[in-house]
């Protein structure tokens, strides 16, 4: 790409709103922006539309007085009103360009108010330093997850339990699928961060202030003592909270790619049964059957079909490795994030294909127009290129503004990449591209 | 005593209409509170509501990347040609920029910008860190348009500098400057002409009301700023009278423009049968075209009612809940649930002043809650208490409304719908009564237990349960 001053149509979000998905995945925690109001508000609109589910962000709503004075008054106010509104059982503080601009110093804010505040010291106050300026919603989550295990988990006796980091935003069919693949093993997991209830929640008489699931707050305590841990996808951000657990406590720790495909989902599935000492349940080595049945009924429609893929880094690389999987060509592949690995794991896997790093739509469009796809793989945001160029979008991860059903989109293990073939068959198949 | 109690420092903000002139007194107009989860946004947001429906302007916003992100193509405003607008354009800018500034880098970004898309103007919208770092916007842009040959004007839009409000006189100025810089038209606009002020096209409201005021005889200079071209807007100073309907966002303009150019202004509303019969009279009266104006509201009155009235024979004594950003648009609804035989159990607004209030006060009927700056927590337990069966609001209150058991109506810039004029009052007492008709809210929420599976508990379940939904 050549030199530019300008983004136009971001392929990437702010750390902020990385932070507030990690920290919607822990059991009744609240996130508070400390900064100007509009950002929790322009977030709980973009979440809303996305997964289609109330969505509470707090904020300091830091105001010109606060920006010249400091926003310590505010943030204490909002940490106190927080309590009384939601009474969560751990809080995270995530900051805003407009706090970091001004200097606050928020770690000693929340001491002052821990002391201030009687009913406020045992409650977790986790703080994670997010200006929007600097990274994309990938290393804001990449850091949330850090600052969350790094205030939690204590040193103790080692335990038996498997811990599992979901290191890239998934959807909350993704996390159950994890879950539940646990529990078939009967395996004791951690699984962190967990929205899929959070995120997805049923209609119930029971309609909780904050959104009922999560990870507990006991289990993310114990990660410190779990006896191995598993990061799925976050391999192209830091920190990492993975690295952070091995580092401090000694825990053994693995990054995988994120699950999706037939090898990564082997790969996923080999650790889960070294690490347990068991063999896969009958369940999911039918789905692995089912999956290859899938691939061969597929092939032909989808061979040589020619892919834009673009996203989250780790959801951009995992499609890569199914469409090559089936013979599909990923003609390009591109992430708003930065990150000279994610071109290198690229290449890997697929060598011919165009690698867009840290760009914007514009840039994909363009590269589209060059070298011609006939189906585009990601968020919804690809939707003005789809219509201006007819080209048929598969929606894949965040955003997907514009359809339902982001709650039970499953794209992990190998049942997600069943239905991920289905839907890319059908839509071509529906505009006629193929026969 | 206040009607529900959750945040200290709110009682204030949340009435119950009782007889007396309470509501009159209910405060307003100050900073959200701190950790309550306002639905409010930010300057920057107001500014940037008001000014994007701009079609063919390039609107760059001077700042890190989620300010133009999470406002990226997100609004229902309709362009009947260009779609520059719907294109997100920023500096996005990084520590470097933060430390040493963005001045250079703003300008560079126009140069590039500019050369590539040939806009007729651009906005720079400035945000929260521009304030902070103090980037001289108007020095840049003033020297941008000198190189660059096109108005390049800034909008004072930094988001810590108060709410919306401050957004919508940031964005009215902006106009006023665009406006300002205008080139003569060869076409002046005639001794009808209007300009239609806060009239945005969401989901295309512009083309319904357009041709009603056509055929009065009327011609639309510009709207501010559905469907808007620069080039039309700069003509609208010629135009003799300006109809204010969003009055939040644009009275601040309405005035500048009469103080500057002498034209005059009217407050009307395009939404409901009454109030976009009485728009038209209010046109007609100042152009001498009664006459006309009462053969098209007849006719068209006649047209939609039997429809109308088919909604409302199943809407009658149902009740509704309004939470809206401005409260024109709020008072305007109050209006249009009456004809509708539906009555309204609570009305709030993001940013409504002391005189909204009192306005909305004399409107509804006593035991009507209002609400200044409500959050979450608080309309849920409002919608609860006054038992609605529909809430009408944006996008953020949608989900908590469907969680609650109870129907839902999008009459936010979001929506695809279009509610304006006499055809518009027809789609939104559809979408309504289909919302509050509908089957899913009689599903049993709780599964049935299997000592109730006899037909006649079953069915009986199904009542009860329809009845809780909005009690839940």
């Amino acid at each position: 790409m050549s030199e530019s001053y300008s983004v136009v149509n971001p392929c990437h979000m702010c750390m902020p709103m990385g932070s507030v998905l990690a920290f919607r995945g822990i059991a009744d925690c609240m996130p508070l922006f400390h900064g100007s109001q509009g950002c929790a508000t322009y977030m709980r609109l973009y979440l809303a539309h996305h997964f289609r589910e109330p969505v509470d962000i707090a904020s300091s709503a830091l105001s010109e007085k606060g920006a010249v004075y400091g926003g310590a008054a505010n943030l204490k106010k909002g940490l106190k009103n927080l309590m009384t509104g939601y009474s969560p059982k751990a809080i995270g503080v995530a900051t805003t360009c407009l706090a970091e601009t001004i200097g606050d110093d928020v770690a000693q804010i929340i001491r002052e108010f821990r002391q201030e505040e009687p009913s406020a010291r045992d409650l977790p106050i986790i703080h994670v330093s997010t200006p929007s300026y600097s990274g994309s919603h990938e290393e804001g989550y990449a850091k949330t997850l850090q600052a969350i295990v790094q205030a939690l988990a204590v040193r103790g006796p080692p335990g038996d339990r498997i811990n599992l980091i979901l290191g890239s935003v998934i959807s909350p069919a993704d996390v159950r699928y994890l879950k539940e693949l646990l529990q078939d093993w009967g395996c004791d997991g951690i699984v962190v961060p967990d929205i899929s209830e959070t995120f997805d929640g049923p209609r119930s008489e029971r309609f909780s202030r904050i959104p009922e699931g999560g990870t507990p707050l006991a289990d993310v305590v114990d990660m410190a003592r779990s006896r191995e841990i598993l990061t799925l996808g976050g391999r192209f951000q830091t920190p990492s909270a993975g690295g952070y657990l091995e580092e401090a406590f000694g825990v053994p720790h693995r990054a995988l790619p994120l699950p999706i495909g037939l090898d990564n989902t082997d790969l996923f599935i080999g650790e889960v049964e070294r690490l347990t000492g068991l063999g896969l349940p009958r369940k999911y080595d039918l789905e692995r059957g089912r999956l290859l049945d899938t691939v061969v009924d597929v092939h032909k429609y989808l061979a040589e079909v020619r892919a834009a893929v673009f996203g989250d880094t780790e959801i951009a690389l995992g499609v890569t490795k199914l469409l090559c999987e089936v013979g599909a060509i990923p003609a390009i592949v591109a992430t708003g994030s930065n990150s000279s690995d994610f071109v290198e794991a690229v290449k890997v896997i697929s060598p011919r294909s165009r690698v867009l790093n840290g760009v914007d739509f514009s840039d994909i469009h363009a590269e589209i127009k060059k070298v011609g796809v006939d189906v585009l793989v990601g968020s919804s945001n690809g939707r003005q290129i789809s219509k201006k160029e007819k080209i048929p979008l598969v929606r894949v991860g965040l955003p997907n503004s514009d359809r339902v059903g982001v709650g039970r989109q499953l794209i992990l293990g190998y049942e997600g990449a069943g239905r991920l073939l289905d839907a890319l068959t059908n839509v071509l198949l529906d505009v006629g591209s193929i026969y | 005593m206040s009607v529900i109690q959750i945040f200290e420092g709110r009682e204030g903000h949340i009435q119950r209409k009782d007889g007396t002139d309470g509501a009159s007194a209910l405060s307003c107009s100050n900073e959200s509170l701190a950790g309550a989860v306002s639905q409010r946004a930010c300057v920057y947001s107001g500014a940037r509501v008001v000014l994007n429906p701009l079609a063919d302007a390039l609107h760059l916003v001077h700042g890190p990347i989620g300010c133009a992100a999470y406002t990226w193509d997100i609004r229902g405003a309709s362009s009947s040609g260009p779609d520059l607008y719907r294109t997100s354009f920023s500096t996005d800018m990084k520590e470097l920029d933060v430390v040493f500034g963005g001045e250079k880098k703003l300008f560079r970004a126009l140069r590039e910008l500019v050369a590539q898309y040939h806009p007729p103007a651009v906005f720079v919208y400035s945000t929260c860190i521009v304030g902070v770092i103090g980037d001289d916007l108007r020095a840049v842009c003033k020297t941008a348009t000198q190189e660059l040959g096109i108005p390049v004007i800034p909008v004072r839009s930094e988001g810590f500098k108060g709410n919306k409000n401050e957004g919508y006189k940031a964005a009215c100025q902006a106009l006023m400057d665009l406006m300002e810089v205008g080139e003569p038209s060869d076409s002046e606009p005639g001794p009808r002409s209007v300009n239609l002020l806060g009239e945005y096209n969401v989901a295309g409201d512009l083309w319904r009301v357009k041709p009603l005021l056509e055929e009065m005889g009327l011609e639309v200079v510009a709207a501010f700023t559905g469907d808007g071209r620069v080039r039309e807007l700069q003509r609208a100073p010629k135009a003799r009278l300006n109809l204010v309907q969003c009055s939040g966002s644009m009275t601040h303009l309405a005035k500048m423009m009469e103080e500057k150019y002498g034209i005059p202004y009217r407050r009307i509303s395009f939404f409901g049968l009454s109030d976009i019969s009485q728009a038209m009279r209010t046109a007609a009266k100042f152009f001498g075209l009664e006459a006309k104006a009462e053969e098209i509201i007849l006719r068209e009155t006649t047209r939609v009612k039997p429809a109308i009235e088919g909604h409302r024979s199943r809407l009658e004594g149902k009740k509704a809940a309004i939470y809206m950003g401005g409260a024109a648009k709020a008072v305007s609804l109050v209006r249009g649930f009456e004809e509708l035989g539906m009555e309204v159990v609570i009305i709030g607004t993001q940013t409504g002043d002391r005189d909204d209030y009192k306005k909305i006060s004399c409107i509804v009927k006593d035991g009507t809650v209002i609400i200044d700056d409500a959050n979450p927590l608080e309309l849920r337990e409002l919608l609860i208490k006054q038992k609605a069966d529909l809430l009408v609001a944006g996008v953020k209150e949608r989900f908590l409304s469907y969680k609650l058991g109870i129907a839902f109506c999008d009459f936010n810039h979001d929506r695809t719908t279009s509610f304006e004029g006499f055809d518009g009052m027809v789609t939104f007492a559809r979408e309504v009564d289909l919302s509050i008709n509908s089957p899913v809210w009689k599903l049993p929420v709780e599964r049935p237990s299997p000592a109730a599976w006899s037909v006649d508990a079953r069915s009986k379940q199904n009542v009860s349960s329809g009845e809780a939904g909005a009690n839940v």
